[in-house]
């Protein structure tokens, strides 16, 4: 496959407004998104909660009260374990979970607070097709191994226009 | 019977004793499975940095899976299982996204029917082969072994779309322990996730929630973890001794999936079933199984 070298900016499009950014949860998310009660649910079974203090029914309400910016340059949005507690037991039907995802995609936009291994997965996806190209392992009795020698056949990767569509996809404005 | 394979990135780039035993057991199950060319990355990590675009990945692959003509698409990684699943949902309810996504798939020369069912490992053995098959199947039973099962996030959340088991008490998997012979130990723990969603932003946290569950499991005295999810098996397996490390607490738990356990009671040799992969002290939980080899 055809390589051409990726800078975040190639991926990213101008910074929306404030306004825009709402406007597009709620087109994303529709606007029941809103109707958290804040009953705690989710934030009382949320994996992140005890080591990374996130609490996700605080996220749903910091965008309820349109502090969308701030939520994104904490970065408290990275510290989801995408577990989806949150999301099976709302009683509400709202999705904090989903919320933050898309949170997450406005600061992949807006290259604020990116983590860098993300990064690094969306050059290889592109350029691979994979998250990684197979690696060499090592067994307990420290020989090592790769897919061939293991007998396990050769991967065979997406051809050019899945990469001219991925870029595509990810390089214009969403919505 | 013929099923599609969709492996994902994790298993055929670095889990390979899931591939290897996996390969190894299915077709003594009667299951011929099918290899797809021209596969991807599911989308699941990039749902993360752009939502249309893991839509587009989970979408191609199905595509490519229909081209087999299979009644059943076998994911055997939870996180691909959740994407391909959620994806084909958006894309059965949202006419705006079938017609946008028809614009790209005909760029690779595909379409999509939507009409193929998307399987994992554990609810196609429990469901579809059933747990009377498997049974059948078993040469060397582990009567004897107490064992507890991580079933994983993804296939069982969120269960508006997913319906691998019920998503607060699942069960199959134990079932499935259960049908080999072994005893299987509920535990309260059990729906704790395994911390690989957080590998790429905290990767700190992240072993430290998979060594905090691995903690309460080896307290509960047991002969090992038995999981089925890539990620999951990675976090509990692979990263044990760093996750020890984290909560400085002396981990030594043996952590097998499903498919290494089918394969053993099936009679097939250790490696054939990349056992030797495993980095948690698996020969633990294969001296006692040994032993209760007839
Ligand atoms: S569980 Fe739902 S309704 Fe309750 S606080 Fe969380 S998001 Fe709001
Ligand atoms: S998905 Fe994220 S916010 Fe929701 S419960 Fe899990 S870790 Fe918490």
């Amino acid at each position: 496959m055809g390589r051409r070298a990726l800078t975040l900016r190639d991926l990213t499009s101008e910074a929306a407004s404030e306004g825009e950014l709402r406007e597009r949860i709620v087109r994303e998310l529709g606007s029941e998104f809103q109707s958290c009660f804040r009953c705690l649910r989710c934030t009382s079974g949320c994996t992140s909660m005890k080591l990374l203090e996130l609490r996700p029914h605080f996220v749903m309400n910091m965008v309820k009260l349109g502090l969308v910016e701030e939520l994104i340059s904490s970065g408290i949005v990275w510290t989801c374990a995408l577990c989806l507690k949150c999301e099976e037991r709302c009683p509400q039907e709202v999705s904090p979970s989903e919320l933050i995802t898309l949170l997450r995609n406005f600061s992949f936009q807006r290259e604020e607070n990116v983590p860098e291994a993300y990064l690094k997965v969306v050059s290889s996806v592109l350029e691979t097709g994979f998250i990684q190209e197979p690696m060499e392992v090592v067994s307990r009795e420290f020989e090592e191994f790769t897919r061939e020698s293991l007998g396990l056949p050769r991967l065979v990767g997406p051809r050019e226009a899945f990469s001219e569509n991925l870029i595509e996809l990810m390089t214009r404005e969403a919505g | 019977m013929e099923v599609a394979v969709y492996w994902g990135c994790m298993i055929p780039t670095v889990e390979y004793a899931y591939e290897l035993s996996l390969r190894a057991t299915f077709p003594r199950l009667g299951v011929k499975l099918i290899d797809l060319k021209g596969v991807s990355c599911c989308g699941s990590p990039i749902k993360s940095v752009n939502r249309l675009a893991a839509d587009y990945l989970a979408l191609r692959n199905i595509a490519l899976a229909e081209e087999t003509g299979t009644e059943h698409l076998l994911v055997p990684c939870n996180g691909c299982y959740l994407s391909l699943s959620e994806a084909l949902h958006h894309w059965r309810t949202d006419e705006e996204l079938q017609g946008e996504m028809e614009k790209f798939l005909d760029k690779e020369g595909l379409t999509l029917e939507g009409g193929i069912k998307i399987v994992h490992t554990i609810n196609f053995l429990h469901d579809i082969i059933g747990l009377e098959a498997v049974e059948k199947a078993v040469k060397k039973p582990l009567t004897g072994l107490r064992l507890v099962s991580h079933s994983g996030c993804h296939i069982l959340r969120p269960s508006k779309i997913l319906d691998v088991d019920d998503p607060e008490r699942p069960r199959k998997l134990d079932d499935l322990i259960r049908a080999l012979g072994a005893e299987v130990l509920e535990y309260p723990e059990s729906l704790d996730c395994c911390g690989a969603g957080l590998l790429l932003s905290h990767p700190e946290t992240a072993v430290s929630l998979s060594a905090t569950k691995l903690r309460a499991i080896q307290g509960l005295g047991v002969d090992g973890l038995v999981d089925s999810c890539p990620a999951c098996h990675m976090m509990f397996d692979a990263r044990q001794e760093t996750g020890a490390r984290a909560i400085g607490y002396k981990l030594s738990l043996p952590v097998v999936y499903y498919t290494q356990l089918l394969g053993l009671t099936m009679g097939l040799d250790g490696r054939s079933l990349g056992l030797h992969l495993n980095q948690s002290p698996v020969e633990k939980l294969l001296e006692r199984a040994q032993k209760t080899f007839p």
